[in-house]
């Protein structure tokens, strides 16, 4: 755990997707392809991609507040 | 010398320990699969690597510190090395199926797998993995034990990152030592002021973005073990699968158009993806091989879809944009996995030659340094074109004008810039010389007017540019002895970028007396 949180990009949302990662692909090997694990796997990358694109923005939007 | 071998040795030694534990890793697989009959072969091939290592470390851990002549032999026999012996588990678990393990059910014998029993087929799929080539010594990969779907998979994935980086982050020493190995692996570029902090950042990344492929490709209608394998493979630009007709055995456009943003995250330099995560999107345009990996993969795809719907085998625009696209980011990001094959289309090998041609050129010039992608790598062809520019605009400049190159926000003086040209040159020349070498080499074994020349250079560009796409000549019949050491070899140098190889030759024939 403090390997993960010392390495990576210092952010504790990417921190979490890295060690939930395992948790989701193991749920979907178990469970098989169904609406909810559908839905967990969209909102992992959801969440990837959101979160991302927010840590970009952001320096631009505290500017320009 | 003996202190060289000393610090070698010591450092090969930790890089067999690493071999090993990654063997012990996948003991997981057979477990939770129940082929129970491959678990004395995975245990004889981890404990191997392990035993020497052990000894290789023990013997000289008190050596001192690699220097720069240090770390490219370490790198070039750790790589050589790891090829070998993971070789192992291909050759005792086909042997194991073959003779039959005591106490455990084993399945039948494929031909496929009996390929294995052949020690070179094995150690040319090892050392195909390890390089992330692709190029494959099985018939039909879905036959294979899950064991051996796994391993070949796991070492494209860890060879895609760099065995050195891998045995860095673990077993990490403080010092400059690993600084000197992480940069004989091809790589110069670090994201901390520490490279173990480097390397482990680097792991970290890598690892997220595989949980994010892996995802991808299951919600595109992969099967969750295809997704696991595919997604290891496509980030890592390595290109095994584990179906007969790699990606066109799916057949499905949501996959294909998937598989492209994982293999372009593979051919994007790490550091570039570490400041992306930290919130700076600018690297996506401002950094010069990022900006590169975007427009040359569309630029080249572009002329492939024309030569395949205007001239070539496709009718309708889309199928042309379909399988040129994913072939030509397939091929210059240096994965190699396929969806042109004979099943569902036309095959790469049946493509026009320009075509080929073009796709070749994809893999000769490969993704950004410092990423999992092979290749020349975008910033020496860069260079070398700017370099080229720099050199004919001088003429028409007075002697006494200062003049710089401008290189990725880089302002070269005369002397960094002719330093910068000759190395980009050095390697560019060396790889085609290596490349026109083994066509020869290649033309003279195969069988004559089975293979166009245009097949030929297509291969071996193939594997030294460690891509893994075919035109039909690799295979465990088709391709020759001597072809398949051959390849070996190109696919060594082609990982290693060719000098740490010529390095490591030179000291043994000079050791040995050949070379004076």
């Amino acid at each position: 755990m403090s390997a993960v949180f010392e390495a990576g990009a210092d952010d504790r949302i990417f921190d979490f997707l890295l060690l939930v990662g395992p948790l989701v692909i193991g749920l979907i090997v178990v469970l098989g392809r169904s609406l909810v694990t559908e839905a967990v796997a969209i909102a992992y990358i959801a969440a990837f991609l959101g979160y991302t694109l927010y840590r970009g923005v952001r320096p631009k939007l505290s500017n320009t507040g | 010398m003996n202190g060289a071998v000393a610090t070698v040795g010591r450092d090969l030694g930790r890089i067999l320990e690493a071999l090993g534990g990654l063997i012990l890793i996948s003991l997981v697989v057979p477990i939770v699969w129940g082929e129970y009959f491959a678990l004395p072969a995975l245990v004889v091939s981890a404990l191997v690597p392990l035993a020497i290592g052990w000894v290789l470390y023990r013997r000289f851990q008190d050596a001192e510190a690699p220097g720069r002549f240090h770390g490219m032999i370490v790198a070039a026999s750790g790589w050589f090395s790891v090829g070998i012996f993971g070789s192992l588990p291909f050759l005792l678990i086909a042997w194991s199926v073959q003779l039959g393990v005591p106490g455990f059910t084993t399945p039948a014998q494929t031909a496929t797998l009996a390929a294995f029993t052949e020690p070179l087929n094995a150690v040319f799929e090892s050392m195909s993995g390890f390089t992330g080539t692709g190029l494959t010594m099985t018939d039909n990969e879905e036959v294979l034990p899950r064991t051996l779907q796994w391993w070949r998979t796991f070492t494209e994935w860890v060879g895609g990152v760099g065995v050195i980086v891998l045995t860095t982050a673990i077993l990490s020493r403080p010092g400059s030592g690993s600084l000197t190995l992480y940069e004989s692996e091809a790589r110069s570029k670090k994201i901390h002021p520490s490279i173990v902090s480097t390397v482990r950042t680097i792991w970290w990344i890598f690892i997220l973005f595989t949980f994010i492929s892996i995802l991808a490709l299951w919600l595109a209608g992969m099967p969750i073990w295809g997704a696991i394998n595919h997604g290891m493979t496509g980030l890592a630009t390595g290109g095994f699968s584990i179906t007969d007709n790699s990606i066109a055995t799916y057949d499905s456009v949501a996959i294909d158009f998937v598989l492209i943003p994982i293999m372009l995250l593979g051919s994007i330099a790490f550091p570039v993806h570490y400041l992306i995560l930290q919130g700076d999107l600018r690297n996506f345009y401002s950094d010069l091989q990022t900006r590169w990996v975007f427009g040359y993969m569309g630029i080249g795809s572009a002329v492939l879809w024309a030569f395949l719907y205007f001239a070539g085998p496709y009718e309708t625009p889309f199928a042309a944009l379909r399988y040129g696209l994913f072939q030509f980011v397939s091929a210059a990001t240096c994965t190699g996995f396929q969806t042109a094959v004979d099943a569902t289309n036309v095959a790469l090998g049946r493509w026009p030659s320009y075509a080929q041609l073009t796709v070749t050129f994809g893999m000769f010039v490969g993704g950004a340094a410092g990423s999992t992608a092979g290749g020349i790598k975008l910033i020496r062809g860069l260079t070398l074109a700017k370099g080229i520019r720099h050199q004919i605009a001088d003429v028409f400049y007075p002697e006494s004008a200062v003049r710089r190159l401008e290189i990725n926000n880089r302002r070269l003086n005369e002397d960094e810039a002719s330093r910068e040209f000759m190395e980009a040159a050095i390697i560019v020349v060396l790889w085609s010389t290596f490349l026109v070498v083994g066509t020869f080499l290649l033309l003279l074994t195969l069988p004559s007017g089975e293979y166009s020349l245009a097949n030929v250079l297509f291969e071996v560009a193939s594997a030294q540019g460690n891509v893994g796409l075919s035109s039909g000549i690799t295979g465990p019949d088709s391709l020759p002895t001597i072809g398949k050491i051959a390849f070996l070899f190109h696919m060594w140098i082609g990982r290693l970028e060719i000098i740490p190889v010529l390095v490591m030759l030179r000291t043994i024939f000079k050791h040995g007396g050949v070379y004076r």
